[in-house]
């Protein structure tokens, strides 16, 4: 009994050590930073098409995060009402909800698809079909370019 | 020659190996129950959301708005984070809460999201988000499950064994998921 007592208490000490030293730094996800680099999203959304299939590294709040798989993050930019969603593979990287409001660096793959109304038509009633819901093709009244960067890796502020 | 009892050791590892996955077994099933039903619940977090009242904020400046919110909700410290979604949504973010402000209502909707105790660190041990040794800890309990499947077949002997009865468990636990594919894939 006296050795278990030992044991968990070398434990408990191990991780609040290990939690204590994190806390000064930055959590990764996924693969390391390799650019230096930074792309102001900002320019990203001015003009997609410049950037479309380069590596990017990018960096901002994250302001929302995947709540059921943890396998995107919405990246804020540098001027009001901007962002960039973070797409990573599922399972490859999950993103903890914790992380939310935190700062990130992020770098990936800069993806740009534009869809028309019939193609986001009949993506949604494949969805529709699949989940069992109802979808209403007039609430779809044009396409639209969806501009993501396919993530590859993540350094989060853990304060 | 030496005289091999591969049943006798059949038996003993398939009963050590089952002690030593015990803890595993009960993670990665209850996990996998948990998981299981993504579509109709969140199984690491409580989601919770409740709505508040302010002011209204007329000012478009950042301190401004977060100096009314702030002070409106007696909250002590500054956000670690602020971001405006749209021109009428500033959005204040602290740790683990978000403060969504309709400037023009002055409508606060507070979201929080607190993980589930035990079944989160079950859910993040089962889908290996931790990564690291946990992959290759994970890889060595699934070869012990892949061991103690075909070893338990040749435990005992008899009526009861693989060459009695347990065959015929066998082949119904071997249909039910070729069963299942070939409807989903081809029948339904």
């Amino acid at each position: 009994m006296k050795t278990i007592s030992i044991i968990l208490i070398a434990i408990a000490l191990t991780f609040n050590t290990v939690d204590a030293g994190a806390k000064k730094e930055k959590r990764k996800y996924g693969k390391a930073i390799t650019l230096k680099e930074k792309t102001k999203i900002s320019d990203i959304i001015a003009n997609p098409e410049k950037f479309n299939g380069k590596r990017l590294l990018v960096e901002g709040p994250i302001v929302d995060v995947c709540k059921e798989r943890g396998c995107w993050i919405k990246i804020g930019g540098d001027k009001e009402f901007e962002s960039l969603r973070f797409k990573v593979e599922d399972g490859v990287i999950v993103f903890p909800l914790e992380i939310k409001g935190k700062s990130t660096v992020a770098e990936g793959v800069l993806s740009v698809k534009t869809y028309s109304k019939e193609d986001l038509i009949k993506s949604g009633e494949e969805h529709a079909k699949k989940e069992g819901t109802e979808f209403d093709p007039s609430t779809i009244t044009e396409g639209k370019t969806v501009i993501q960067l396919k993530g590859e890796g993540a350094l989060v502020e853990i304060q | 020659m030496i005289n091999f009892q591969w049943r006798k050791w059949n038996k003993t590892l398939h009963r050590d190996i089952g002690y030593l996955s015990v803890a595993m077994v009960i993670i990665y099933g209850v996990s996998g129950i948990a998981v299981n039903h993504i579509g109709d619940w969140n199984p690491n977090y409580k989601l919770s959301k409740r709505i508040v009242q302010i002011n209204p904020i007329v000012s478009q400046d950042r301190d401004e708005i977060i100096g009314q919110t702030v002070s409106s909700l007696s909250i002590m410290e500054s956000p670690e984070n602020y971001f405006r979604p749209d021109s009428n949504t500033a959005q204040l973010f602290y740790p683990g809460k978000t403060y969504s402000v309709d400037l023009p209502t002055g409508n606060v909707l507070i979201e929080s999201t607190p993980s589930r105790p035990v079944l989160f660190e079950m859910n993040q041990l089962h889908l290996n988000a931790v990564k690291g040794v946990w992959t290759y800890i994970a890889d060595i309990f699934a070869l012990g499950l892949i061991f103690m499947g075909i070893s338990g077949m040749f435990i005992l002997k008899g009526s009861t064994g693989i060459m009695g009865r347990g065959k015929w468990f066998v082949v119904i636990g071997t249909i039910i998921p070729l069963f299942y594919w070939i409807w989903y894939q081809y029948l339904q």
